[in-house]
């Protein structure tokens, strides 16, 4: 098996992308010598890294997931994140039943059954952190990044926030959408780097920032 | 200033750590970002970073269990709705099919296909709700839908409103419920100082049990029946574990009636 590794714990092999893991299959997806499928139809931050975007991860920063749902992307960050925490916050129960299963497995997520768009309710729980992932489709979902940034976010930290369009407006082109999300974030972020998701997700945009 | 943190209030740089780890990180809001860092308070407090660290997601883990047990609940009201466009979807059905044959019986043309059409898909609509009624009812009340059978289950479930009102209910309403309307009737009869009947059984009639035996031994299983629902329901609802002996000893009662 010929592994090109892409980020910290993130690998290539024919073409698949696959996690470091020493753990089971979440959602569905193959389990082999070690290692975990990270499916790009599912998982958004996968079709970034393999769109030849990645990120410089340490592996022991704090991060701040918004939006976990039943954690498909999560079980792959906590491969990556495996010596630091993840304080993983979702307000739909359901998909969240299926998100403790991981968090009883492992030992690096918190799990927040919260409403993100009201930080100051787990404001005595979240530290601050390195980074915030944010994937949670609604039509404020930039406010609700600021908003956290404001209480969690370290000096310097990073952000990486999904933007689907239609969610934000659908009654607008997709690209007027991502230029009024960019603007929005470049007064109060260094935008580091852009781009959209296709083919594995359409309309979507993906913005990785730092915070000045 | 004071500040609620997840493992106890902070003021003046001390803590007062609290009792009840579920409630504190319940109630840890603060109307502004810490102007601390939580995590080296904690530590502090915890003796230690591994320490925080397992506290923190032992607690975190146990409230969101507890809360979505109790979000999940809610799903009775899923149920309920799925309850009520069942029954539209049947009633549809059942008038396109008579429409289908008033058209049938004078000329059959290409509409009566496209007819029969739109109704194998309403069919086919009426066992995918079917399929996930019987597959909540299961999840949210295992006991009940083994006793009563998912549809029965529900429908009284949908009469009740919600889980909360239905283990509340009496095990002789249960037994009516769905007969209402024959039941008030007999009500008034008796006011009067006439003789009247009283309905043995309304949407319970529909269950194997009862539908099966000879008349006169119907009000009985009926009765029995409705005793074991309501306490099944009650099993569900408070307790939420599987209990074998209720279906079992409802079957020997059967076994009983019908030797009889």
């Amino acid at each position: 098996m010929k592994l090109e590794k892409v980020m910290r714990n993130v690998y290539l092999t024919d073409g698949m992308l696959v996690t470091k893991s020493r753990y089971g299959s979440h959602y569905g997806e193959k389990v082999f010598d070690g290692f975990r499928e990270w499916i790009p139809w599912r998982s958004k931050l996968a079709a970034m890294i393999l769109k030849g975007y990645t990120i410089d991860f340490k592996g022991e920063e704090k991060v701040l997931y918004l939006g976990a749902a039943s954690g498909t992307t999560l079980s792959h960050l906590a491969d990556i994140i495996d010596e630091g925490f993840i304080y993983a916050v979702e307000y739909a129960a359901k998909p969240f039943e299926k998100l403790l299963e991981l968090v009883r497995e492992r030992n690096n997520i918190i799990p927040l059954l919260f409403d993100a768009s009201k930080p100051w309710k787990y404001s005595g729980i979240v530290e601050k952190v390195d980074f915030i992932y944010q994937d949670i489709a609604q039509k404020n979902q930039v406010d609700i990044l600021e908003r956290n940034t404001e209480f969690f976010l370290k000096k310097g930290g990073e952000i990486l926030i999904m933007v689907k369009a239609r969610s934000i407006d659908s009654t607008v082109e997709p690209e007027e959408v991502f230029d009024n999300v960019l603007k929005k974030i470049k007064s109060r972020f260094k935008v580091m780097k852009h781009g959209n998701l296709e083919p594995y997700h359409k309309d979507h945009l993906f913005v990785h920032a730092k915070l000045f | 200033m004071k500040y609620n943190l997840w493992f106890g209030i902070y003021e003046d740089g001390r803590v007062d750590k609290s009792s009840n780890l579920e409630e504190s990180f319940l109630n840890a809001e603060n109307e502004e970002p810490l102007p601390f860092s939580i995590s080296e308070v904690g530590i502090e407090v915890f003796g230690g970073k591994t320490g925080y660290y397992a506290s923190l997601r032992k607690v975190a883990l146990a409230v969101a269990e507890r809360l979505v047990e109790r979000e999940l609940r809610k799903e009775d009201r899923y149920v309920v709705a799925l309850v009520k466009a069942l029954e539209e979807v049947e009633e549809a059905i059942n008038m396109l099919n008579e429409k289908l044959e008033d058209i049938r019986t004078v000329k059959d043309t290409e509409i009566a296909a496209d007819f029969e059409n739109k109704i194998e898909e309403l069919k086919n609509l009426r066992k995918k709700i079917e399929r996930e009624i019987e597959e909540i009812m299961t999840k949210i009340a295992p006991n009940l839908t083994e006793i009563a059978g998912a549809k029965v289950a529900a429908k009284l479930l949908e009469r009740a409103g919600s889980m909360e009102r239905f283990v509340k209910l009496p095990a002789s309403k249960i037994q009516v419920i769905g007969a209402e309307k024959s039941l008030y009737k007999a009500f008034a009869r008796m006011k009067r100082g006439k003789k009247a009947k009283i309905p043995k059984h309304g949407i319970i009639f529909l269950h194997p049990f009862i539908r099966t035996l000879p008349k006169s031994k119907r009000g009985k299983m009926a009765r029995f029946l409705a005793a074991k629902i309501a306490i099944a329901a009650k099993i569900d609802y408070f307790r939420g574990e599987v209990d074998e002996s209720l279906y079992e000893s409802l079957r020997k009662r059967y076994e009983e009636l019908r030797r009889k």
